[in-house]
């Protein structure tokens, strides 16, 4: 007989140090089914994976795999029962071709040393057959979009026979188009019998493709069942543990004149002929897909993309900004897009990494700076964002997505500020981080800073900014205000 | 009791030092007794230690940096060679003191500016043509010593004034040296810029991540100007010192120095993945290093030809170990913190 539920786990315990990562967690992936494994970031959903996965060992608990009782998993041990992670970083070579990447795995396993370009066709073929894709097989990996590189990682789970596929967060790099491709994907693997456990805290995604949920928080796991029987406000209760409602922005005072005018700027094919103006007190939402110039534009005006064409007017002058030396000079402030690569110094402390870019102000003559100021600095952005920790000298790697880009906000609200550009300001960022830093932004438009958000989460847009640009291809697209901002009006015109 | 538990917790590299330290000082008492507590020896050792301890420290900027300088001491001694040269030929028998002093300064003065320009150049290798560190500083090793070589057909500079090398052997009050003091200086001016300044502030971000640094606006060439500048000047005082231990100035001289600072610094924590580096544990280091150093020459039959094997090998057992207390580090970090949990 079949058995009715491919994995369970019950009364998982897992501690570090004095951490207690996950405290009794249990549910049940019933095959055929995706299940969706709900939570905000540091709730335990990846320390969870890693114990499906034989990297962690669990503390306590049972784990029970088509029907047998699992005693240690180790990586190994779970390829071999058919559990398959694909990871954020998707774990691929990217200086290597589509097929390379599909066949080295057997290639490896078999133990082969010679190298038969028609057997490694043979296998990268039947793996793309599986999911029914297609996919060049003699592009480079790295050249491929994010989309495509997790379709690959997927055709390579399925090479292992996999009864079990668990998608870490495979969403957030995805426009809305690739994830309706991917959930299709993921329709087609659910119907071929395999469970697909999916890891999101999007509620929308959530909703649409899962069948089962389990929530988690701080460690427990606080709903698990049918995802039919629950609420999108019973939904965002449990991950959250409170009632969020969506607080649209609504400008107070719009300055008459603009401070910031563009016109007509152009970098190189990227960016063309590009003209918009700023004003206090808004927020300006910048959208568009990847690679429709959205980055290039926000970059031009922190300095570090060369316009070849057009006009940059700050408060009535022309300006050029050279550098991002230069943008903060101009009182420009920026906060990147991939907050780990750009926006912070993971392995220093949280209050030098809030104080980075006002050593000037914190500073005495002869640049001397006082230890004591920089943690002072620290502590006072820690209380005015409510930043999750009990020691501002700890790193800023010990904290979570969400209270990482509340220090890089604070970076640069550390400084009197004109404008602000957010690229993706909550890329990563649970729910209620995502709300605090949505409220913080509002407050500070209300108070005369302009602000530019870029972003392809087309919700927060619409919740978020009181004027939409919509970009492609480099070009401004469309242009739309107030009640004119709905996600249908951005999705029709955007791809 | 506890207050030594308390610091071994939150000091753990340091602690491995000082029981580095304590355990080197031990072998050699049992080794050598008391010919290895002699006076004269340690007196000794603090006239040898300065030379390279100033090239470390100026390494130790381009490390925290996230950098590497392997072009420090063939770019002191081309300086140094070319300062000899001028005193050489400028000092005349029954010179006044204070006219030899006013030559050894003008001397002193066109070797630091060699560093100035060394320093520079490698900074536009490095910062502004992107070329990796390693190489392009190894690539102006080979140019200042090619330049040394051609400019003394690598013979030794001799010719350094009586009180050049008088002043680099005096003791002040019978026990601290000239050497020494020097160092001193330039270890206060290191804890200043990096404990007390924006500089040591930034130059620990841009080591830790350079992009993000960048875009906090943080002048990341030119802090990478000061930074070479400072790895150059420093060592270009190093060899300075050496002159006056050696009495002339070659293009080779101290070219195990290289190595030695690397060692200093990697066994004191601070490696050139950047970011890091504590100056009290550097001084450790250095401590620990010169007694080593000093300890081996009193083994008569252990002589020069095997110094290189010697320091070789300890460099490759401590890059070793950093490496590997480095992965290793999380795992401990969370035992440490159970353990009193299981206690109580």
């Amino acid at each position: 007989m079949a058995e009715e539920y491919l994995l369970q786990m019950t009364g998982i315990h897992k501690r570090f140090g004095g951490v207690h990562a996950l405290d009794d967690v249990s549910f049940r992936v019933r095959p055929g089914k995706v299940m969706c494994l709900a939570g905000e970031n540091g709730c335990g959903k990846s320390t969870l994976v890693k114990i499906i996965s034989g990297v962690y060992t669990k503390d306590e608990g049972e784990v029970v795999f088509e029907g047998n009782t699992i005693s240690k998993i180790t990586p190994a041990e779970a390829t071999r029962l058919g559990i398959q992670v694909i990871y954020q970083d998707l774990s691929i070579f990217p200086n290597l071709t589509v097929r390379e990447n599909l066949a080295i795995n057997s290639e490896i396993t078999a133990g082969r040393k010679l190298v038969n370009r028609k057997r490694w066709d043979e296998t990268a073929r039947a793996a793309l057959d599986k999911v029914g894709c297609d996919i060049d097989l003699d592009a480079k990996m790295g050249d491929l979009n994010v989309a495509s590189k997790q379709l690959v990682a997927i055709c390579r789970a399925m090479l292992f026979n996999a009864k079990l596929i668990i998608m870490d967060e495979p969403t957030t790099a995805l426009t809305k188009k690739e994830v309706d491709a991917l959930f299709e994907t993921v329709r087609q693997l659910r119907d071929s019998g395999i469970a697909i456990m999916f890891i999101s805290h999007k509620t929308d995604e959530i909703f649409e493709i899962s069948d089962d949920v389990c929530i988690m928080r701080s460690g427990k796991n606080v709903y698990t069942g049918e995802t039919k029987n629950l609420t999108r406000k019973q939904f965002t209760y449990y991950l959250t543990g409170r009632d969020i409602e969506d607080d649209y922005f609504v400008p107070k005072n719009i300055s008459p004149e603009p401070v910031l005018e563009v016109k007509n700027l152009t970098i190189d094919h990227r960016v063309k002929d590009v003209s918009f103006d700023l004003r206090k007190g808004e927020i300006l939402g910048i959208t568009g897909l990847l690679g429709s110039g959205r980055t290039e534009l926000a970059l031009a005006l922190f300095g570090l993309e060369k316009p070849t064409a057009g006009q940059i007017v700050l408060n009535g002058k022309p300006i050029r900004i050279k550098s991002p030396i230069a943008a903060q000079k101009l009182r420009i402030g920026y906060v990147p897009e991939d907050r780990l690569t750009e926006g912070l110094c993971l392995a220093q402390p949280i209050a030098d990494n809030i104080a980075l870019s006002s050593l000037k102000r914190l500073s005495k003559a002869f640049g001397v700076l006082k230890r004591k100021d920089v943690i002072d600095e620290g502590w006072k952005w820690q209380k005015t964002f409510s930043i999750k920790t009990d020691d501002v000298t700890k790193n800023a790697s010990t904290l979570s997505g969400g209270n990482q880009q509340k220090i890089v906000l604070a970076k640069w609200l550390a400084n009197d500020l004109d404008v602000l550009i957010l690229n993706g300001p909550t890329v990563g960022v649970d729910v209620g981080a995502k709300q605090d830093i949505h409220a913080l932004v509002h407050e500070l438009a209300n108070q005369g800073l302009a602000v530019i958000i870029i972003s392809d989460d087309l919700p927060e847009v619409v919740v978020n900014c009181s004027r939409v640009i919509v970009m492609k291809e480099g070009a401004i697209v469309g242009e739309m205000t107030g009640d004119g901002i709905t996600e249908n009006a951005i999705a029709e015109i955007i791809a | 009791m506890t207050k030594i538990k308390n610091f071994v917790r939150n000091n753990q590299y340091t602690s491995i030092l000082v029981g580095l330290l304590i355990a080197v000082l031990a072998l050699f008492s049992a080794l050598k007794g008391s010919a290895f507590w002699r006076i004269d020896l340690w007196k000794g050792m603090t006239m040898q230690f300065p030379e390279y301890a100033c090239i470390a420290l100026g390494l130790m900027f381009v490390f925290i940096s996230g950098h590497h300088d392997m072009s420090q001491v063939l770019l002191g001694n081309f300086g140094a060679i070319l300062a000899v040269q001028y005193m050489a030929a400028n000092v005349t028998e029954g010179m006044a003191n204070g006219q030899v002093a006013g030559i050894i300064f003008i001397g002193i003065g066109i070797a630091l500016a060699i560093a100035v320009v060394g320093g520079l150049i490698n900074f536009l290798l490095v910062s502004y043509l992107n070329v990796p560190p390693v190489m392009a500083t190894i690539a102006m090793q080979m140019v200042w010593k090619g330049l040394s070589t051609a400019l003394t057909k690598g013979y030794a500079v001799k010719g350094v004034p009586a009180l050049y090398t008088t002043v680099g052997h005096t003791y002040i009050g019978g026990f601290l040296a000239v050497p020494v003091v020097i160092f001193l200086v330039l270890l206060v001016i290191a804890i200043f810029l990096l404990k007390f300044t924006t500089f040591g502030e930034k130059l620990y971000m841009i080591g830790t991540n350079k992009k993000a640094a960048k875009f906090s606006g943080i002048n990341v060439h030119g802090m990478l100007a000061a930074t070479y500048l400072l790895s150059a000047i420093f060592a270009t005082i190093g060899v300075l010192i050496m002159v006056s231990t050696m009495g002339s100035a070659k293009a080779d001289y101290g070219i195990s120095y290289t190595t030695r600072a690397i060692l200093i610094l990697v066994l004191a924590g601070c490696i050139p993945d950047g970011g890091q580096g504590k100056i009290s544990n550097i001084l450790l280091s250095i401590v620990t290093v010169q007694i080593i150093a000093t300890g081996i020459n009193l083994f008569a039959n252990l002589n020069t030809y095997y110094s290189s094997l010697i320091w070789g090998g300890m460099l490759i057992v401590v890059l070793i170990m950093s490496t590997q207390v480095g992965n290793r580090a999380p795992k401990k970090a969370k035992k440490v913190k159970k353990a009193p949990q299981n206690a109580a």
